[in-house]
C-alpha cells in the first residue's frame, strides 16, 4: 500500500504548474482539474496535490508529513478517504517530496499533525467527493441531488444505477469545485474515521520491505562515522590516523568540526576504523561538571518562595529530574549527496523542511535545489526535530565529492543528544484548617533555558487563590531539546505530585480534593472514568498502593491510576489504567498506541532509564546502561478513549505527564514515603 | 580478504568480507538485506534478530567467519508472500509504531513458535526479556504472539 515513488514527477509538475489558478481547497491545495485538464495523460483525477484517482479505482493520497511511528501515513489519509466516501482498501499513500510552497508546514512535533489539519483535510475528501457526483450526475443527465456515494461509487438514488470513482476520472478532471463551504459528515455518518484502521505500513514493516534513512543505498556511495569528543566542551587535539587507514574497507579519514571522519565501503570498516585511530582530545572546559554539580547549580538558583497564609498547613520539599535521551530505534543518520549546484538527502526527519532550508543555506542554494527524501522514522520523540546529524552528512559528502552515508552507532546517539533538560523543582503549598488549597509556590529550575524568571501563571488545571509559578532556565552547558511532552515530563509529575501530598495534608482523597478545585469539566471528566476504571478507593491486596493524576495540554485530557506494591528495593508495578479525551478519536488504534507507548516511557523513566554526567560529558553507552522497559517488565497496561464531542486534541505528547505523578504517588500509597528524586529508587524516598 | 560462502534464504552467497565481519552487516551492506535492523550492535536490543538453522539468533553478535554451513533466516526470507502466521498475526494486530525494531520481534515470536507452538507467558517474557521496542507496543506483540499460536489474545 506503501509506494513511496509513485507520487511521478510528471504529475507532481502538473500540479505544481497550475498553483494559482486553480480553486484552493485549503492553504496546500492547488486544484488542477478545470484549470488544465490533461486528456492525453493517463486520465488520473487529480484534483488537489493530495489526491489522485486512477482510473483502476485506487485512491493515492499524498501525506506532506513524516511518519515516526505517530501512524500520520494512515490517520490523515482516513480523514481525507472518510470524506471522499473512498473504499479504504483501495487507498495507498505515498509520501511527499519536501516543498513546504505546496504543502506548507511538514514538521511533525508537538502533537500538531491532526488537529493542525484535520479540518482541511476532511474539508478536502468531500470537495473531491462533490467532483465526483458531479461527473456521474452530468453522465446520467440528472441533478446531483439524486445521487450519493458509498465505498468508492456514485450511486443514482432514482435508479439504483451506480458509477465507480475509477471510471469517473477523466469527466471528474473537468469539473470545478464547488464554490463555498462544503458540509463535512455527521459523527454518526463516518465509515472510516473512528473506526480503527491498521497502519498502511504494517505489510512492508512486517516483510522487511519498509525503508528507513538507515535502509537507503546509492550508486557511489560510502559509509562513514565520526570520531566526537566524550565532553561536549572539548574538540580534537591531535589525531594519528595511521592504523585506521590500513583497516580493509577504510577509504579515508578526515578532520571534520566534530572531530574526526572515517569513510568506508562499508559500515563495520568504518567503525572498524574508527576503533584503530588514535585522538587525543582538549581538556573539557570544566572537568568537575557532572549531575552532582548540574543539581546543585540548579538548587542554588531557588529562590525565596512566596508567602503562605498564617495559621495554613504547609507542605515544603523538592524534587530532581535527570537528564533524559531519545534513543530513538533508529539511531541517527543521513545519507548526503552533494553536487556542485544541488543536493540530494534520505534520511528519517521530523523537520524536513527546516532541513531543506539549512541544508539550502549550508551550501549556498536555493532551497528547491536541495531535495529531501523523506523516509519511515525509526522513533522520534523530539530527537528528529534537530538537524546536527544532517549537517554532519552533508559536510562529509561536500569534503569527499561522493554520496556519504552517515551512521551513528547507538554509543554516538546516546553521548550526542539534545537531553530532556535535567530539572530540580522547589515547593511550597498550604491547605486551611478546612482543608481548602490556599497557597501554591512552585519554582522550576531547569537547565535547558526558560522563559521567565519571576513568579506568575502557575500553568495548572486548579483553582487555587494567589498560586503562582517561577520557571527559570539555567545553562548547564549540556546540550537540551524537546523529548515527548517537553517541560511537561517535570512539570506536571512537580504539580500532581504536590497536589497529592496537599491532599494528604489535608485529610482528603485525592480525587475529591482535585475535583473540587479542577477548572475544566473535560478533565473532570476523564479523572472520574480513571478512579472509576481504576478502581479507586477499593480494597487492595496487602502491600499494595494506588496513585491517581491528570493532565491536560495539547489540546486533549488524560489520567492515570496506577496500583504497584514495593518489595525490599523494587517497585512492582501491577496495572495501569490510562484515560484519554482527544476530542473525535481519528483513530481509535493510533490513540490506544499513543497512551501505550507514553506509558511505557513513564516506567522506563520512573523505574529504570536516566542519563547522567560525568566530567563534562554522557555516561551511558547504550541499553545496557540506559535501561529502557522490556516486554517482561510490563504491568497490565489498559487504555480507555472517552468519547468526547469537543475540540479535537494532539496525541503524541499528552499520554505521558501525569503518568509518573501518578506512579509516583503510587509509591507514597503503598509504602507512605514520597518520591524526591526521578528516578525513583526505593532507598532513596523521604 | 578471505571469501565466504554463506547461505541466507535458501540460497548461497559468495561474500568478501574481513573474518570478525558480523552477519548483520553482510547482510545489509553487501548482500542489500536491509529489513534486519541495526540497533545497538551489542546484542542487547534484539533489532537485528534473524534465525540461524531455525534459532534465534542476533545477527550483530555472530563474526562471518563462524557462520559455516549454517542457514541463515532473515525477514526477508521468513515467508515468500508476508503470510507467515507471526506475519499475519503482526499486520492484522496493528503491532507496529515507528516498526524499526519489528523485523527483530517478528524474527523472535517466529523462532519461538518454531519451539514451542503454544508458548505460555512466562515462555514470551523469556525470549522478550532482551528485545526492546522503544514506541512500546509490548502489549500487542505479547497479544500478536498468541494470535500466531492459534488461539486468541
Amino acid at each position: 500500500m506503501s509506494d513511496r515513488r509513485e507520487f511521478s514527477r510528471r504529475t507532481f509538475l502538473k500540479v505544481v504548474g497550475v498553483v494559482g489558478a486553480g480553486l484552493a481547497v485549503g492553504a496546500f491545495t492547488e486544484v488542477a482539474c478545470g484549470a488544465e485538464p490533461n486528456k492525453t495523460a493517463a486520465k488520473a483525477f487529480v484534483p488537489t496535490a493530495l489526491v489522485r484517482v486512477d482510473p483502476d479505482g485506487s485512491v493515492v493520497i499524498t501525506i506532506a508529513q513524516p511518519d515516526m511511528g505517530q501512524g500520520v501515513r494512515t490517520s490523515l489519509a482516513m480523514l481525507i478517504a472518510d470524506e471522499m466516501d473512498a473504499d479504504w482498501s483501495k487507498v495507498k499513500v505515498v509520501q511527499a517530496e519536501t516543498n513546504p510552497a505546496l504543502y506548507g508546514r511538514q514538521g511533525v512535533g508537538g502533537s500538531s499533525s491532526i488537529r493542525g489539519s484535520q479540518q482541511k483535510l476532511r474539508q478536502m475528501g468531500a470537495s473531491v467527493r462533490a467532483m465526483l457526483i458531479a461527473a456521474a450526475a452530468k453522465q446520467w443527465g440528472v441533478d446531483p441531488s439524486v445521487c450519493r456515494t458509498e465505498k468508492g461509487k456514485v450511486i443514482n438514488t432514482a435508479t439504483g444505477k451506480t458509477l465507480d470513482y475509477g471510471s469517473l476520472t477523466a469527466q471528474a478532471s473537468d469539473e470545478t469545485l464547488p464554490t463555498g463551504k462544503i458540509a463535512l459528515k455527521d459523527a454518526a455518518d463516518l465509515k472510516i474515521i473512528t473506526k480503527g484502521a491498521t497502519r498502511v505500513d504494517n505489510p512492508d514493516v512486517a516483510t522487511g520491505k519498509a525503508a528507513y534513512g538507515m535502509d537507503v543505498k546509492v550508486p557511489g556511495m560510502v559509509y562513514a562515522v565520526i570520531a566526537r569528543p566524550p565532553a561536549f566542551s572539548s574538540s580534537l587535539k591531535s589525531v594519528d590516523d595511521a592504523a585506521a587507514r590500513k583497516v580493509p574497507g577504510v577509504v579515508d579519514v578526515q578532520k571534520v568540526s566534530r572531530g574526526v571522519a572515517v569513510f568506508a565501503t562499508n559500515t563495520w570498516a568504518a567503525l572498524s576504523g574508527r576503533d584503530a585511530l588514535k585522538i587525543e582530545w582538549t581538556d573539557p572546559a570544566d572537568p568537575g561538571l557532572n549531575s552532582a554539580s548540574i543539581q546543585k547549580k540548579l538548587a542554588g538558583a531557588v529562590i525565596e518562595h512566596l508567602p503562605m497564609p498564617a495559621g495554613s498547613k504547609v507542605v515544603e520539599y523538592s524534587v530532581d529530574f535527570p537528564y533524559l535521551a531519545h534513543a530513538t530505534m533508529e539511531p541517527m543518520n543521513c545519507l548526503a549527496d552533494v553536487q556542485e549546484d544541488s543536493c540530494n538527502l534520505w534520511l528519517g526527519t521530523q523537520s524536513p523542511d527546516r532541513v531543506q532550508a539549512e541544508v539550502a543555506g549550508d551550501l549556498k542554494l536555493s532551497p528547491d535545489k536541495v531535495k529531501v527524501n523523506v523516509m519511515l522514522v525509526g522513533g522520534g520523540f523530539g530527537r528528529r526535530l534537530q538537524t546536527d546529524y544532517v549537517h554532519e552528512a552533508v559536510e562529509l559528502s561536500k569534503a569527499i565529492k561522493k554520496p556519504v552515508k552517515l551512521v551513528w552507532s547507538r554509543e554516538d546517539d546516546m553521548k550526542n543528544d539534545f537531553y530532556r533538560p535535567a530539572c530540580h523543582s522547589a515547593v511550597k503549598a498550604a491547605v486551611d484548617s478546612n482543608g481548602n488549597p490556599v497557597g501554591w509556590s512552585v519554582q522550576i529550575l531547569e537547565s535547558g533555558g526558560g522563559d521567565s524568571d519571576t513568579f506568575g501563571n502557575p500553568d495548572i488545571p486548579y483553582d487555587i487563590p494567589g498560586a503562582k509559578r517561577r520557571y527559570s532556565g539555567v545553562d548547564c552547558g549540556i546540550p537540551t531539546g524537546p523529548w515527548r511532552s517537553v517541560e511537561h515530563t517535570f512539570t506536571v509529575p512537580t504539580s500532581e505530585c504536590l497536589i497529592d501530598e496537599m491532599a494528604h495534608a489535608a485529610g482528603k482523597d485525592a480525587v475529591e480534593f482535585r475535583k473540587a478545585i479542577l477548572k475544566d469539566d473535560r478533565l473532570k471528566n476523564v479523572l472520574e472514568v480513571a478512579a472509576d476504571k481504576g478502581d479507586w478507593g477499593k480494597p487492595m491486596p496487602a502491600g499494595h498502593g494506588r496513585g491517581i493524576a491528570c493532565f491536560e495540554g495539547y489540546g486533549s485530557y488524560a489520567a492515570h491510576v496506577v496500583e504497584l506494591s514495593v518489595e525490599g528495593n523494587k517497585i512492582n508495578v501491577h496495572r495501569i489504567v490510562a484515560v484519554i479525551d482527544c476530542g473525535l478519536a481519528v483513530n481509535p488504534k493510533g490513540v490506544e498506541a499513543q497512551m501505550q507507548g507514553a506509558a511505557t516511557d513513564a516506567l522506563s523513566t520512573c523505574l529504570r532509564a536516566a542519563i547522567t554526567i560525568d566530567k563534562g560529558g554522557v555516561v551511558q553507552n547504550s541499553w545496557t546502561d540506559y535501561r529502557w522497559m522490556t516486554l517482561d517488565a510490563m504491568p497490565k497496561l489498559e487504555v480507555h478513549i472517552v468519547t468526547g464531542t469537543g475540540n479535537i486534541g494532539g496525541m503524541g505528547e499528552p499520554g505521558y505527564p501525569s503518568a509518573p505523578a501518578a506512579i509516583a504517588n503510587a509509591v507514597f500509597s503503598a509504602t507512605g514515603k514520597r518520591v524526591r528524586r526521578f528516578p525513583i529508587k526505593v532507598e532513596e524516598l523521604a | 580478504m578471505p571469501t565466504y560462502k554463506i547461505s541466507v534464504n535458501g540460497a548461497s552467497h559468495s561474500v568478501d568480507a574481513v573474518p570478525d565481519m558480523p552477519l548483520l552487516w553482510v547482510l545489509r551492506d553487501l548482500l542489500d538485506l536491509t529489513g534486519s535492523k541495526f540497533g545497538c550492535g551489542i546484542g542487547a536490543c534484539g533489532a537485528c534478530t534473524v534465525m540461524i538453522d531455525g534459532e534465534e539468533a542476533q545477527s550483530c553478535q555472530i563474526p562471518v567467519s563462524e557462520l559455516g554451513s549454517k542457514k541463515v533466516t532473515t525477514i526477508e526470507g521468513l515467508s515468500k508472500d508476508g503470510t507467515h502466521p507471526v506475519q499475519k498475526a503482526w499486520i492484522e494486530g496493528d503491532v507496529p509504531q515507528c516498526g524499526y525494531c519489528q523485523a527483530g520481534q517478528i524474527m523472535a515470536a517466529a523462532a519461538l513458535l518454531k519451539k514451542k507452538p503454544n508458548p505460555t507467558d512466562a515462555d514470551i517474557d523469556e525470549v522478550f526479556d532482551h528485545h526492546i521496542c522503544r514506541c512500546g507496543t509490548y502489549q500487542r506483540i505479547r497479544d500478536a504472539i498468541k494470535v500466531a499460536a492459534g488461539g486468541s489474545k
